[in-house]
């Protein structure tokens, strides 16, 4: 318990460190888990408690995204869903694959690298475009559209890694009959639902973690996997007042995620048997793979290798979903390298995504100077 | 009221986003996002870059009010609201302090609408709202009237009402 303690008070001065030097907090608490834990000090251990807070972590962020995932306005949006997020799911996720499976890891194992080498961290990146002001430039959209795309895999991932193991007829109808009670509930009691969120005492809040628990506790009771329960509730929600439920999961996520993230950090080893060739290799490639998806990107929509540039920039952070898969689906090795590759990648990105603007001077008036020397009168 | 181009977004995570082209050919953006803070960016024609403001909702308020043409100055300001689909019917309200020449009079006693056309609205007392205040409301030292009507209406009440 106090190791617990000492991790939050950690956590809350790196919080604040991050928020003043306006750079994402992800790869700050995984290090503190990893200085207090078992590779550094071994101040703090992986308990009871700290798992329980760790799952919350884990739910909340899966509600979110599902709240987040409003499917009508993907389909009213195909074309750029869909071209962006082909391009990186078949870039990354097959340079990710190749590489795992090169570097030995299992065919499976190789399926986990691969879609956590993928899949982008949405926060880091959301938070970036809107603290390094990109909001307007055209690749920001872009940008978005991709992570949407991104979430819907990740859906798929979990629905498929979870499915191995299982009949899988009973499987999808198990899936399919709780899909369509949270649907009906959502649907056929979207009055109730609206009321309650409109009291201003403590129900609404209560109401919004009763609902994820309760939904995770049945999930585990039916035998379907509770990360996807979880979507698919906030998926459902997301028809009644998406916005209400938003603030009042917020506290939840923000504090669960961090113990999430620092408990992570804790159980990893980085001291015995770690292959620093394999972590190099994967960090190296998690950087270059969304250089090669983001110029394609950039060339496809925009037309521009500049646009795909930008792309890049912001797009190397992996976090808190490659986490959730190495948690839950990855053994030691597997999360070690995921762990080395969120930490590498989400400090990379963050600079990337700060100094992408100067990049791009640099580049233009570059190939200006080059334009001149070589073309001197049509330059200008 | 020409056909500038204006397109509104939801995205997914951010926030909602509000661009507007110029018939000058300049862009302007706004995106209310879920952080709560609210970015207004402005791209000249033929630029690559744009300039960006973060404002919190107080300020993008205020810089509202600028731009719909209110006079805003030290304590008291006015905001104008222009309905385009009525008309162009435009209603100004203006925020007075009630100076001390009706201090003790009722809104009766005044001839409010009788005399200038304009209604008072609401009353800020001692950082209260008193809303639509009925015609025996007397006024006090250090109220301040919200006034609604016409510019013209809004014109004469400050020289009709509030010089005697």
């Amino acid at each position: 318990m106090e190791g617990f303690i000492i991790a939050l008070f950690v956590c809350l001065i790196l919080a604040l460190i991050s928020k003043y030097l306006s750079i994402p907090a992800i790869p700050f608490y995984i290090i503190a888990g990893v200085i207090l834990g078992k590779t550094g000090l071994g101040i703090v251990h992986a308990d009871e408690i700290s798992r329980f807070f760790s799952d919350m972590g884990l739910l909340f962020l899966l509600f979110f995204m599902g709240l987040e995932l409003k499917l009508d306005r993907i389909i009213a949006n195909p074309q750029r869903v869909l071209t962006g997020g082909l391009i990186g799911l078949s870039v990354d996720m097959g340079i990710g694959f190749t590489a795992a499976y090169l570097l030995g890891f299992t065919l499976m194992e190789s399926f986990i690298v691969g879609a956590a080498f993928y899949i982008t961290s949405t926060a880091i990146i959301i938070t970036s475009l809107i603290e390094n002001r990109k909001l307007m430039s055209r690749e920001a959209e872009t940008i978005i559209w991709v992570t949407v795309f991104e979430d819907i895999v990740l859906i798929f991932i979990l629905a498929v890694l979870s499915a191995s193991d299982q009949n899988l007829l009973l499987f999808f109808v198990k899936i399919a009959l709780a899909l369509v009670f949270m649907y009906a509930v959502s649907f056929y009691g979207k009055e109730f639902l609206v009321s309650i969120l409109e009291r201003d005492d403590e129900i609404p809040i209560l109401f919004t973690f009763a609902a994820v628990l309760t939904t995770a506790a049945f999930a585990i009771f039916f035998g379907i996997p509770q990360t996807l329960m979880v979507i698919a509730l906030g998926a459902a929600f997301a028809t009644t007042d998406p916005d209400a439920f938003e603030q009042h999961a917020r506290p939840f996520r923000d504090v669960f995620m961090v113990m999430f993230f620092v408990f992570f950090g804790v159980t990893i080893d980085f001291t015995s048997g770690v292959d620093w060739f394999i972590i190099a290799v994967i960090c190296t490639l998690a950087v270059v793979s969304k250089l090669i998806s983001g110029m394609i990107i950039g060339v496809v929509i925009h037309g521009s290798t500049l646009s795909g540039l930008e792309i890049w920039a912001n797009m190397i952070s992996r976090g808190e979903f490659s986490i959730a898969l190495a948690v839950l689906y990855g053994s030691p090795v597997i999360a070690t390298t995921i762990a080395a590759m969120v930490i590498f990648t989400s400090i990379v990105g963050a600079f990337t995504a700060k100094y992408s603007t100067w990049m791009r001077k640099c580049i233009i008036s570059h190939s200006r100077r080059k334009a001149l020397m070589y073309h001197p009168h049509n330059g200008r | 009221m020409s056909a500038m181009a204006l397109r509104s977004v939801n995205l997914p995570g951010v926030g909602t986003k509000y661009e507007v082209e110029t018939d000058k050919g300049d862009t302007i953006a706004v995106f209310f996002t879920k952080t709560g803070s609210i970015q207004m960016y402005t791209l000249q024609k033929g630029c690559q870059t744009p300039s960006a403001a973060e404002m919190s909702p107080v300020e993008a308020r205020r810089l509202g009010n600028i731009l719909t043409g209110a006079i805003i100055e030290a304590d008291q300001e006015s905001v104008e609201i222009a309905f385009s689909a009525l008309a162009d019917l435009r209603i100004t309200i203006h925020t007075f302090f009630i100076p001390r020449s009706v201090i003790g009079k009722t809104i009766e006693n005044l001839q409010v609408r009788a005399k200038t056309g304009a209604t008072i609205i609401a009353v800020c007392r001692h950082d209260k709202n008193i809303i639509n205040p009925p015609p025996s409301f007397a006024f006090e030292e250090g109220d301040a009237a919200l006034v609604i009507g016409e510019s013209d209406q809004i014109k004469k009440f400050e020289r009709e009402i509030l010089v005697e």
